[in-house]
């Protein structure tokens, strides 16, 4: 369903990707591991068209991101880091302006929103300006708009960074069921929670792909190792792999 | 792949709708409004307590008789409420896009199936939207002039059209300010500033000695291509002039090259706006 290939992205002088290669099959829950300034919102963000790669491809569902960025766009529910929405409106109206602009016709757009509303347990926080919510329903909501329109991949940076325990464990359920129906891109720096949700982890450092792999055959009984050990190993490798070069 | 004429419509209302509503939702709409109401109120009550001080006595304030209604009171009233929406556009403009920037929502703008037209066009009709509202305040005064003077049909369709396109112009200015800050203070100050500049460079091109002050020691070779480069100079201040073309259009004299003026003004910044959303595609 994504296919990225050899995908770099410069600011200036620094690298935020580097050369990076991954796809990601359909319906399947894909965790993006590294620590912070990796380079997974950088990834995330070219994926969703937001801004493009210096150089390489990435394909979503077929499409090119840079040459039909709207056919991307269609196929594609992005939940963005810090989770940026508009204060100043409630939420079934934001929601519903979300379903006007990625096009679900007007009939069906009540049904829509309502879905998503229920979907993401904000049926008692609807009426409520967005403004005044807790950080935990704002990340719901962030996810509503994700999944308005029902798009086949959803793409999410970080979706359960400054929850509390509690609300960490509604939002991975969340994302486990919705992995039923969707492809799943999720970015997280904390390893147990890819370890619970996802099937398959990409681990990134210094914006180079340094591992991806199945979660049961990194951590799989036969390897006895915890993906803990497999992530500081991969980054470690990686690190010397980097100084050496450097020594060259 | 096609992305019709009807889609693109659709979307630029959606957008255009989020953006005039939070106009409401916020105090913004209600400031802009309000001071609309109260300022062109003020003026309107002033400039006729005027005018009925000059017809009783016209010989005291120079006219030899009582004086063209239109010409006096009216066009005056109209460019005044041209300038007072230059005041006010700033307020209406800063937000559109640093606002976005800023809250970050920009990143869910630009990940919606959008083209940066329907986000462009959206955000300048919501604004556009903002003006109407503005001249429907405005038209209360006007109806209230026409339903007891019978008024020249021009002097009023025209003098409604400048002020709107004046509008159309500030507006596309402002717009485009903000897609190049983050910051909506900044965006409203330089918004404010250049049309201030724009204002103002009328009365300075107007007072330009019509012969540039090339020193007559110069030679005869210099002499021509600066005095050339001073004219050119010197045009363009007077007709630059941001109510330079509102003049003649207010009083009910159909000018073209007016209309034309204001509407390759907003065309012109529209376009800025576009090359600056675009820059996305290749700045770091």
């Amino acid at each position: 369903m994504i296919e990225v290939s050899g995908l770099s992205k410069r600011y200036g002088a620094i690298v935020a990707l580097d050369n990076a290669s991954f796809s990601v099959g359909e319906r399947e829950i894909v965790g993006f591991l590294g620590p912070n300034g990796a380079g997974k919102s950088t990834a995330m963000r070219i994926l969703t068209g937001f801004f493009p790669a210096t150089s390489g491809t990435a394909r979503v569902g077929g499409y090119e991101v840079h040459t039909d960025p709207i056919e991307v766009k269609r196929r594609v529910g992005y939940m963005p880091e810090r989770v940026p929405l508009y204060d100043e409106m409630v939420v079934s109206g934001f929601l519903n302006y979300v379903a006007e602009v990625k096009g679900v016709p007007r009939a069906a757009r009540r049904a829509e929103v309502d879905r998503a509303i229920t979907r993401c347990g904000l049926t008692e926080m609807s009426k409520r300006l967005i403004g005044n919510l807790s950080k935990g329903y704002r990340q719901r909501v962030g996810l509503a708009q994700a999944l308005i329109g029902n798009p086949p991949v959803l793409i999410l940076d970080e979706p359960t960074v400054g929850l509390d325990p509690r609300q960490i464990v509604d939002i991975r359920q969340m994302i486990k069921e919705l992995g039923a129906e969707h492809t799943i891109l999720l970015s997280t720096h904390i390893l147990p929670e890819v370890a619970m949700v996802c099937e398959r982890v990409i681990i990134i450092n210094h914006g180079r792909i340094v591992t991806q792999d199945r979660m049961d055959r990194l951590t799989g009984p036969d390897r006895g190792k915890s993906l803990e050990e497999v992530f500081i190993e991969a980054v470690a490798a990686d690190q010397q792999a980097a100084t050496r070069t450097e020594m060259d | 792949m096609t992305h019709g004429f009807r889609e693109s419509a659709r979307n630029i209302w959606a957008v255009c709708k989020r953006e005039f509503k939070s106009y409401f939702l916020t105090p913004v709409g209600y400031v802009v409004v309000g001071m609309v109401a109260v300022v062109s109120g003020l003026a309107f009550t002033l400039t006729f307590f005027m005018f009925a001080q000059i017809t009783q006595s016209p010989s005291q304030y120079g006219y030899p008789s009582v004086p063209d209604f239109e010409e006096t009171l009216l066009s005056p009233f109209l460019v005044f409420c041209g300038v007072l929406i230059m005041f006010l556009t700033p307020l209406i403009t800063m937000r559109l896009l640093a606002e976005e920037r800023h809250r970050g929502t920009i990143e869910l703008l630009l990940t919606y199936p959008l083209r940066d037209r329907e986000i462009i066009f959206g955000k300048y009709f919501a604004a556009m939207g903002m003006v109407l509202v503005m001249m429907l305040v405005l038209s209360v005064h006007l109806a209230v002039v026409s339903y007891f003077v019978a008024v020249e049909p021009a002097v009023l369709v025209f003098g409604v059209i400048t002020v709107f396109l004046m509008s159309a112009a500030f507006i596309s200015l402002g717009m485009f300010v903000s897609s190049v800050t983050r910051n909506q203070i900044t965006s409203g100050v330089v918004t404010f500033g250049l049309t201030l500049v724009l204002y103002v460079i009328g009365n300075v091109g107007a007072d330009l000695p019509a012969q540039g002050p090339v020193p007559a020691a110069w030679p005869e070779l210099a002499q021509a291509p600066l005095q050339f480069l001073y004219g050119i100079f010197r045009a363009l201040m007077a007709e630059l002039a941001l109510d330079a073309h509102a003049k003649d259009m207010a009083q009910g004299i159909f000018q073209p090259k007016d209309i034309a003026y204001y509407l390759l003004f907003s065309a012109f910044f529209i376009f800025l706006t576009f090359r600056a959303l675009e820059s996305r595609h290749w700045r770091g």
